[in-house]
């Protein structure tokens, strides 16, 4: 069963990884940090290693997006941010894992100063046979 | 073409391992080969012997790579843990059909080492044994090449730490093995996304290869009745393919499909091997699944389901394998039998279930069970519920479609 876990964050300025670009992250000890980092690449090992690790983007700053709107004349871009929000999505993982248990233990991983992790499972074109 | 190499790569492999004693370089080489046979036989058509063109150019990649320094380094390296060639050829004492296919058994049980994560073990099966490519798993399971090229590596990389021999495992940890092949061919046929638009060139049917390696698996072992048994659980859901989804994409489920689309020579087929399987025993979860398919497949129409004999069989599963998922199923047969009333009190409690609680099939049976007893309101929110609730698309389509007042 494949889950998204989805990155929203306001780093700034724009950057990766998010949270050493945030308010709430700045105040945090250096030594915080680099524990966070060392927790989060086991996290990585360990996903890969038991084969639950799908993918992951880090996405660009939402100013560079262009956005599309439909009409009947035709579609018109205009550039970003999609929303005028506090948060924007920064980035995401997929992840594919037996259980929606396990699911949300790999995603409490992910909560970090200053943003909002959201876990979604992810949709799939087949179907079960009954 | 395709599928002349595809049966000829597990004998080339294993022709191979024997040479080299080293599973992760002679996989490489094989893959190398099937490249090859991909690029000239199209021009040059398909040579007369095509396993023995498959296994010189394997050889003859697998000698390249011995000459190049770093894999002569490598080499030296691991031949103090290595087993002489010899030992791999031992005999298998406890198997009793020791014919010339015991290669493609030993193969398919060294993928399913215990050392390997189920995902892994899945991906190197349909590689080394099925032939299939990275890219294709990696499209089959809807993962990036990468990853799945990962996997695949980690995979072999962890049979070399562990020292895992091309041999037939000891006689007390056969079943075991046995079963864990089995479990990966069912996930393959299950779990396997076969693409129906666009369908490339190079995109196979999961769901054939995995009925392709059971039946490989059941000539090899044709007392072990989980296998025979999984074989026709296969066979019996598969003669519904047609029968199973609409030209647009929308699901028809078992009651209203068009029984006329089902395959009556796998349905024979399967009720065939269930029906020789079952009465030898010990019977297994597969076998009791099957004859729960076999009996749907002998119903020439929905109202003719003998569900007194699929409750019995869903009764004995709960009692070898409970799960809240077969007392769902159980319910629906006791619906059937004494009155979707009855079915709903089974139901009910399950609702309190955590490992049903995000569960669409549950709401869908409810919503099922509600819509036969006449409470339709009741039944659409509960089908409302189920599709809030299911990941499949063709499954949220349908459930949406009952939610809405008729």
């Amino acid at each position: 069963m494949k889950y998204v876990i989805l990155i929203h964050s306001n780093p700034q300025p724009w950057g990766h990884p998010t949270q050493i670009y945030t308010e709430e992250g700045r105040a945090l000890p250096q030594e915080q940090h680099d524990e966070m980092d060392r927790r989060f690449n086991e996290l990585m090992n360990e996903l890969t290693t038991s084969s639950e690790w799908v993918t992951a983007e880090a996405l660009a700053d939402p100013t560079s997006a262009t956005l599309f709107g439909w009409s009947p004349e035709g579609h018109l871009a205009t550039e970003g941010p999609y929303a005028e929000s506090k948060e924007h999505l920064a980035g995401f993982f997929i992840i594919d894992c037996a259980t929606r248990e396990r699911a949300e233990e790999i995603a409490a991983h992910f909560a970090q100063p200053g943003g909002t992790v959201e876990l979604r499972p992810v949709m799939w074109p087949g179907s079960d046979d009954q | 073409m395709e599928h002349v190499w595809r049966r000829c790569a597990p004998d080339v492999l294993t022709a191979l391992v024997r040479r080299s004693g080293d599973f992760d370089t002679a996989e490489d080489a094989v893959q190398e080969a099937l490249l090859a046979a991909a690029q000239q036989w199209p021009d040059k058509g398909v040579p007369e012997n095509p396993a023995g063109w498959l296994t010189t150019v394997a050889k003859r990649r697998l000698v390249d790579h011995w000459r190049s320094e770093r894999a002569r380094t490598d080499r030296e390296q691991l031949v103090a843990g290595r087993t002489p060639a010899q030992a791999f050829l031992a005999p298998a004492a406890d198997l009793d059909d020791a014919g010339e296919h015991d290669d493609s058994l030993t193969l398919m049980l060294l993928c399913c080492h215990p050392a390997l994560t189920r995902p892994s073990q899945v991906a190197l099966t349909l590689r080394a044994v099925g032939g299939l490519s990275t890219g294709q798993i990696a499209r089959a399971f809807l993962v990036p090449e990468a990853t799945m090229a990962q996997r695949i590596s980690r995979a072999k990389a962890r049979l070399r730490e562990v020292e895992a021999r091309f041999r037939v495992p000891a006689a007390d940890q056969l079943p075991d093995r046995v079963a864990a092949s089995a479990q990966v061919l069912y996930l393959a046929f299950t779990e396997g996304h076969t693409s129906t638009t666009g369908t490339g060139l190079y995109d196979v049917s999961l769901a054939d290869e995995a009925i392709r390696l059971t039946r490989q698996l059941h000539s090899h072992l044709p007392g072990a009745g989980e296998v025979a048994g999984l074989l026709a659980l296969m066979l019996l859901s598969d003669a519904r393919r047609a029968a199973r989804t609409r030209s647009d994409g929308f699901l028809v489920p078992l009651a209203e499909q068009d029984r006329s689309l089902w395959d009556q020579t796998l349905i024979r087929e399967g009720v065939g091997l269930v029906e020789r399987a079952l009465p030898t025993g010990p019977v297994g979860p597969f076998q009791l699944q099957a004859a729960i398919a076999a009996v749907h497949a002998e119903a020439a129409r929905a109202e003719e389901t003998d569900w007194a004999q699929i409750e019995t069989l869903y009764r004995m599963l709960g009692n070898l394998a409970p799960s809240p998922v077969v007392t769902l199923n159980h319910a629906v047969a006791v619906a059937m039998v004494d009155g979707p009333a009855v079915g709903l009190c089974l139901v009910d409690p399950l609702l309190e279930d955590p490992q049903l609680a995000r569960s669409h099939r549950l709401y869908a049976v409810r919503g099922h069970l509600l819509e036969l007893d006449g409470r339709a309101d009741e039944a659409r929110a509960a089908y409302a519920e189920a599709a809030r609730l299911a990941t499949s698309i063709p499954e949220q389509r349908y459930l949406n479609a009952k939610a809405v007042p008729a």
